[in-house]
């Protein structure tokens, strides 16, 4: 055994049966299964665990927990891991951090040597001229950042979340909180019991034999009770509005951590407090620690923490650092009594503690500097429920001042008192608690005492406030006397509190010592703000499992098997191609193709009113629409902007369908049901969005006919099957599908649908009965070159923001004699004021040369005029071909514009009479 | 993440949600230009309570009018937007 | 070279001072307030400090108050995400954002106080084939007003950002981004105390913790203010805040098309450094970069619903990681330390309101929505502009308040959704 392990404690919590390799720094290193990594490693003779930020300092043990700033490592591909918490494993890899060349030797120590020069915010005061040389300054500066390394090939774990319903979430395994859950619980309540640490305990864990005993029972308790759910090794990160809280779960095996998010009906907060550390020079010598954190390390993992100690010690709970030191041989070789008025002055030491001198004038030999200043009390979940704690001078700590009825305070945060008194104050909130509940009105719990404890912050002497920062109590003088003269200022110019641990351990020093240059009772006026979370949280465990769903046709098999491009489209897998975009063009202008358009979004509406309704969301007439009849409609939203576009067909006297864009499918359920709710309640019209209840299929070209006829009993001939109109009836034997005629395309076709499980089907059918006739599937770029070629718009590509309806080549369906609908006022506004931008379409003076969407229309001096919307090379044309956003003095017909390519060069081209470069008076979809 | 006392469903998160903002009354159509801008455009803002529109989009697709509190996120009365206030 | 006639910052006076006894001089003093001034300005931010710093330095006026309810920098401007960039969509928004990250360029040296701006590149990542015509539209407009923007390729990208995961597995694949080289990231904070003390150096009170209660206003004219500590006459008053712009218009009288919504930003504990650029993702509404200390500052998009309360949420966390870990997965054991809210004034075209109102005497400087902070120098320079010759300049006249009763709304409504 060596030399710093002592014999067995009656607390431990180390089995020395299991002994557990790891490395440290490259080293094997031997230590017990319940060690952390700190523990193991004092147990190993290590003294020295980092470097500090800005002076490179080198820093041992401090709190001996989760928020021990100077054992902040990286394990593996993890950095920033808290050694003084985390457990080994065999085989870890501990590295320190911060630290280069080595952690004995650190070349920027060099810091520690300019350290007067360095004083808070040197940074803004210098490297401004000359300004070339700022990016070689803001490099070097770059160089100095802390932490650990994240490797870019590191694959992420599995992390997961968990959501739960608690009447009572405690938040604290100490005494009081064990007691509140126990008591809530036998109050009906279902608990879930939360401890940061490695077991329920609190500071009974590393107390004395009464403690341990106290301990056993309450636990004992908590664990009969089935009521009860607890979690160690855990964390309640977060309060937020409407108690929502949110819970890290940091060991369960299977997965690495696990975020539940709970709704809680009672959050009660028993989460102790922090022992704080007292500021004077040397303060961060390692060997100077806190007397909880020699009480953890030889009472939880018998090490021994140094061998010859002054103690400075100013409550029980110091005091009880000294029997247990003693207990653990360690000669305590003077006990600085500042209850009395003894405090330590100064430790001096180069890598750790060598003497140390007190207010007396004395000086003494120790290795160990034990501090028991007083305590900080860990308010965060408190401020998130909107507290705002008040300082006690009694108790030289801030205590909570006012929470609402669902969140609830006991233990040390709530105030000081014996194992007993802190149990039974526990006991009396979780009863509350639980009564709250049930909704019972809210009984105040009589308060504890805030307890005695003197007012320490600094000696004579300066040391550091914040040691994750390297900022001094000088620091800190210094930048309030400069003008920094608020808590919130200080802290921004002097980064105290910035740092890992977040205030956590200098949060009331800071404010204390910032308080002796501008305002002595700044600790009476200020409060402390701590923000959320808690306790810092992974990435990973935040996100928890990937779930970023997409949406399918039920033909994706066939796409897939079929070696299709895909693209996404919204949340929408689509067919982009299937080899050769311009061959599918080519095949369904000169014969038959059929596409997938499932995603077409599809709103089924019933009723005698749906006509009005069609009447106020389009900008055109619905009245009269025959049974059999489509008909295009433009909707605009109540500013005038063109929002979606599709066409609505009758299927019965009071059956319509409408179809929206594919991308639109949403937001136009959610605005007709706005209307319908509330606009026009009283009107007769039920609405399902059934877009994945049907398979559509465009059936396209001159073949088409031929093509569908090989399946349908519907008579398609053109006499009784005319543009634009709706039959329902059976379509490859699938009953129940409804077919219309449009073309999107500019060629007849038909777009089935028929009911999604036979979608497949359908699809399979349409190829085999097309097979003599080259049917060809195509994708939806075929799809938009040919819409181009037609000079058909797309919502949300062609228009944007501001497209208000008129200049869109729909002015003919802009009915202003209709008494209202969405968008008219603005419409006829923008009718009257009449200089709106112009759609349209237009073609390049060289065919060969495509500008690519979004490059810009330029007038002869410069400006910008317009911009090029959709633009491809046509496959049936051969040549290029777009549309374009133009200012309407350059939208007469022929007009001939400016365009800048991304290359910087200019092309000139044409404006056509009308939008279709193709086909422009429709006789091909009329067939 | 707010709790939402739908009328319809009962308590449910906030995300099952979109919210619509404060309640403006739509002008007549024939509005001049001003007036219907004010409505499309102009927002009292306050803070305090504040009736709003949230629409229950994932749950009974109703819209709603809530009561809310502003600094506080505090909720005091929901009920189905055509419900008499 | 600066008006400031503080003692100068420098190299040298750093190492004197590091061997002298005596303190730093302040930064700025506490003065009483005077019961009048030629102007006050509301909001101790960096629109508000930037304002009266041009109003003295560009036009010698000096007698003005900033009155700043909490601390100076304690609003928007020291909860933002320090991201200064000028690739916006529309040519006027282009323009006066390139203006602002001129006068940024130079600020350390106009102040004399480093402001740290480290123009690493800006990266707006495309998702899809519509996002990345968003991207080139902008571009095309950037490169017309003589800014440096392009459309870069993923393996472009992968070279700038090496932890970027640009294979197609991911839902939302990268296709291409807009490469920015100007834009980049600024210490918020310094921004603020430099404009502090260089206005307060020039004459400016600068007083904190006072809080305005009311604004007087008689015949339609302003010819007043009532703060916590006192009345001021004054008949110039502008309202340089955000997050209180409604309210505050409201003492005066004056409307605005404002909704407030919170947006949030967090920050996780440092690593080494192995980000150099900005990178954002519209699609995700996410926007990262890494400081120079080693932390990932993050934000997003505002919150999904209006509040005045800045206490933040943890949907906003478990969403921005989310979409983080998406870009890049490789960095999941990072610990997220700390996140907070700022408040945001949103208008319905995303262009900012700047200028008279129907309040003579009252002017706003409001409206900023996400993007306040990258305009502070403009915003200040243009509004002193407007104080001291009595009408808006060229660079703000498309962002007057009667756009919305004209109907002339910017174009940047369409570009919102894809940049930060």
């Amino acid at each position: 055994m060596s030399q710093h392990r002592l014999g067995a404690r009656p607390g431990e919590v180390i089995d020395r049966d299991q002994p557990v390799e790891f490395k440290w720094n490259g080293k094997t290193v031997r230590g017990f299964e319940g060690d952390t990594i700190a523990s193991a490693l004092a147990a190993n003779g290590v003294r020295v665990f980092s470097r500090s930020f800005k002076y490179h300092r080198p820093r041992g043990i401090l709190t001996a927990t989760y928020h021990d700033p100077n054992v902040i490592v990286q394990v593996g591909e993890d950095p920033n891991v808290r050694g003084a918490h985390q457990r080994i494993e065999a085989g870890m890899d501990v590295r320190s951090q911060n630290t280069w060349p080595s952690l004995g030797f650190d070349v920027k120590t060099v810091n520690r040597l300019v350290g007067r020069f360095l004083s808070p915010g040197f940074y803004y005061k210098t490297f401004i001229r000359p300004q070339s040389l700022w990016p070689t300054y803001a490099k070097v500066l770059s160089r100095f950042a802390a932490g650990g390394d994240v490797d870019p090939n590191h694959a992420p774990a599995n992390f997961d979340h968990r959501y739960a319903h608690v009447d009572v979430l405690v938040a604290g395994g100490g005494p009081a909180g064990m007691a509140a859950a126990i008591a809530a619980a036998d109050g009906g309540a279902s608990v879930m019991l939360v401890e940061e640490e490695h077991d329920l305990g609190g500071h009974l864990r590393y107390g004395n034999s009464q403690d341990l005993e106290d301990l056993r029972e309450l636990k004992t308790s908590v664990m009969t009770r089935p009521n009860i759910e607890v979690l160690t090794d855990s964390v309640v990160s977060g309060r937020f509005d409407h108690n929502w809280v949110s819970v890290v779960q940091r060991t369960i095996g299977h997965v690495e951590e696990r975020l539940i998010q709970a709704r809680v009906g009672a959050l009660v907060v028993a989460a102790g407090t922090l022992e704080r550390p007292y500021v004077f020079e040397g303060n961060d010598l390692p060997g100077v620690m806190l007397s909880t954190a020699v009480r953890r390390l030889i009472n939880l993992h018998a090490v021994k923490p140094g061998d010859r100690a002054v103690v400075m010690t100013s409550n029980e709970l110091g005091d009880a650092a000294i029997t247990d030191l003693e207990s653990a041989g360690v000669d305590v070789t003077k006990v600085l009594d500042a209850r009395q008025g003894e405090t330590v002055v100064k430790v001096s030491g180069g890598r750790r503690v060598k003497t140390v001198a007190d207010s007396s004038g004395n000086t003494h030999r120790a290795d160990l500097l034990v501090m028991a200043a007083g305590w900080t009390t860990p308010t965060s979940l408190l401020n998130m429920a909107g507290d705002r704690p008040k300082y006690s001078p009694e108790a030289a700590r801030y205590l909570p001042l006012q929470l609402p009825d669902n969140v609830m305070v006991t233990g040390g945060m709530a105030g000081s008192g014996s194992t007993n008194e802190l149990v039974d104050h526990g006991s009396a909130t979780g009863a509350e608690a639980a009564r709250r509940t049930k909704g019972e009105e809210p009984q105040p719990v009589p308060k504890l005492r805030p307890g005695i404890q003197p007012e320490l912050y600094r000696s004579s002497t300066h040391g550091f406030v914040d040691y994750s920062e390297d900022v001094t109590s000088k620091d800190l003088i210094s930048a309030a006397r400069e003008g920094y003269d608020s808590m919130e200022l200080a802290k921004r110019y002097t980064t105290v509190g910035m740092g890992p641990v977040q205030g956590k351990v200098e949060a009331v020093n800071a404010v204390a010592i910032h308080g002796e240059a501008v305002d002595n009772s700044l600790l009476e006026t200020a409060t402390t703000t701590w923000r959320p979370p808690y306790a810092p949280i992974r990435l990973g465990t935040l996100a928890g499992r990937k779930y970023e769903p997409v949406r399918y046709s039920a033909i994706q098999d066939w796409h897939e098997a079929y070696g299709y491009t895909p693209i996404l489209a919204g949340q929408w897998v689509r067919p982009d191609h299937y080899g050769d975009p311009a061959a599918e063009v080519n095949a369904v202008r000169n014969g038959v193709g059929i596409i997938d358009v499932s995603p077409l979004g599809k709103i089924d509406l019933r009723g005698t009113d749906v006509p009005r309704l069609l009447e106020f969301v389009y900008v055109n007439k619905w009245s009269r629409l025959d049974v059999g009849k489509v008909r295009y409609g433009v909707m605009c939203a109540e500013d005038g902007v063109i929002m979606d576009d599709g066409v609505t067909g009758r299927l019965a006297d009071d059956h319509y369908m409408m179809t929206t864009t594919s991308s639109g499918a949403g937001s136009v359920w959610n605005w007709l049901d706005d209307w319908l709710q509330t606009g026009f309640p009283s009107w007769d019209v039920r609405m399902t969005a059934v877009t994945d209840g049907w398979t559509s299929i465009n059936v396209a070209g001159p073949r088409s006919r031929e093509l569908v006829s090989r399946l349908t009993d519907i008579d398609l001939h053109p006499g009784s099957f005319g543009y634009m109109e709706v039959r329902t009836g059976t379509v490859a034997g699938i009953p129940g599908c409804f077919v219309w005629r449009i073309g999107f395309t500019g060629e007849l076709s038909y777009e089935i649908h028929s009911p999604a499980n036979h979608g497949l089907e359908l699809w399979e059918a349409l190829l085999r009965a097309g097979h003599d006739l080259g049917v060809t599937p195509f994708g939806l770029e075929a799809q938009r070159i040919m819409r181009l070629e037609k000079g058909h718009f797309i919502v949300g590509q062609d228009t944007d923001g501001l497209s208000q309806a008129h200049g869109f080549g729909v002015d003919w369906a802009i009915k202003m004699d209709k008494p209202d609908f969405a968008g008219k006022p603005e419409l006829r506004f923008q009718a009257e004021h009449g200089e709106y931008p112009r759609l349209v379409a237009i073609q390049t003076l060289d065919p060969e040369v495509v500008p690519d969407e979004a490059c810009q229309i330029i007038s002869e001096t410069g400006g910008i005029i317009g911009r090029v919307t959709s633009s491809r090379m046509s496959p049936t044309l051969g040549r290029s071909i777009a549309l374009a956003q133009v200012e309407h003095t350059s939208a007469a017909p022929g007009t001939r514009i400016n365009i800048r390519l991304t290359d910087g060069k200019t092309v000139t081209a044409s404006v056509l009479q009308q939008h279709a470069h193709f086909d422009p008076d429709g006789s091909r979809l009329r067939a | 993440m707010l709790l939402i006392q739908c009328p319809h469903c009962g308590d449910r998160n906030s995300d099952e949600f979109t919210f619509n903002g404060e309640i403006v009354p739509r002008p007549d159509a024939d509005a001049d230009p001003a007036t219907w801008r004010r409505y499309l455009y102009m927002k009292s803002n306050g803070d305090g309570w504040q009736t709003e529109r949230w629409f229950h989009v994932s749950g009974c697709r109703r819209f709603l009018r809530v009561e809310r509190n502003l600094d506080t996120n505090e909720i005091r009365d929901v009920r189905d937007y055509g419900d008499p206030s | 070279m600066s008006d400031v006639k503080r003692p100068r910052y420098s190299a040298w006076k750093l190492l004197t001072q590091g061997f002298s006894k005596k303190p730093w001089p302040k930064v700025w003093e506490h003065h009483e307030l005077q019961s009048s001034y030629d102007v006050v300005i509301i909001g101790g931010g960096v629109h508000g400090l930037a304002t009266a710093y041009y109003l003295a330095r560009n036009h010698g006026i000096t007698n003005v108050a900033v009155l700043e309810k909490f601390y100076i920098g304690s609003g928007g401007s020291g909860r933002n995400t320090a991201i200064v960039r000028s690739n916006y969509l529309t040519p006027e928004g282009s323009r006066f954002y390139d203006r602002s990250v001129k006068l940024y360029e130079h600020l350390a040296q106009d102040l004399n106080f480093n402001v740290m701006f480290e123009q690493r590149g800006h990266m707006t990542l495309a998702h899809s084939d519509s996002s990345l015509r968003t991207m080139r539209w902008r571009a095309e407009v950037n490169k017309l007003e003589g800014i440096n923007s392009e459309v870069i390729t993923p393996s472009e990208i992968k070279k700038l950002a090496p932890f970027l995961d640009i294979t197609d597995h991911p839902r939302y694949p990268i296709h291409g981004a807009l490469w920015h080289p100007p834009g980049g990231i600024i210490r918020h904070d310094a921004v603020v105390w430099g404009y502090a003390r260089a206005a307060a150096a020039l004459g400016t009170h600068i007083h904190q913790d006072t809080e305005l209660t009311a604004i007087d206003v008689d015949s339609g004219r302003v010819i007043g203010v009532q703060t916590s500590r006192g009345p001021i006459a004054t008949r110039v008053v502008i309202n340089c805040t955000a997050g209180w712009a409604s309210l505050i218009s409201a003492m005066a009288g004056v409307t605005l098309p404002i909704t407030t919504r919170p947006l949030q930003a967090a920050v996780t504990e440092p690593v080494k450094k192995f980000l150099h650029p900005v990178i954002v993702s519209g699609s995700l509404h996410t926007y990262v970069s890494q400081t120079s200390r080693g932390e990932l500052v993050f934000g997003a998009s505002v919150d999904p619903f209006a509040s005045y309360s800045t206490r933040g949420s943890l949907e906003f966390t478990t969403g921005l990681a989310t979409h983080v870990l998406e870009l890049m997965p490789a960095i999941s054991n990072m610990r997220l330390l700390r996140q907070w809210a700022g408040l945001c004034d949103m208008t319905p075209d995303f262009g900012p309101i700047i200028g008279p109102t129907p309040a003579d005497g009252f002017y706003v400087d409001v409206g900023w929505g996400t993007y306040g902070f990258k305009a502070g120098p403009v915003a200040g320079e243009s509004v002193a502009d407007m104080i001291a010759n009595g009408q808006p300049g060229r660079l703000i006249e498309p962002f007057g308040l009667d756009r919305f009763e004209k109907g002339t709304l910017t174009a940047e409504k369409g570009a919102a959704a894809v940049g930060h």
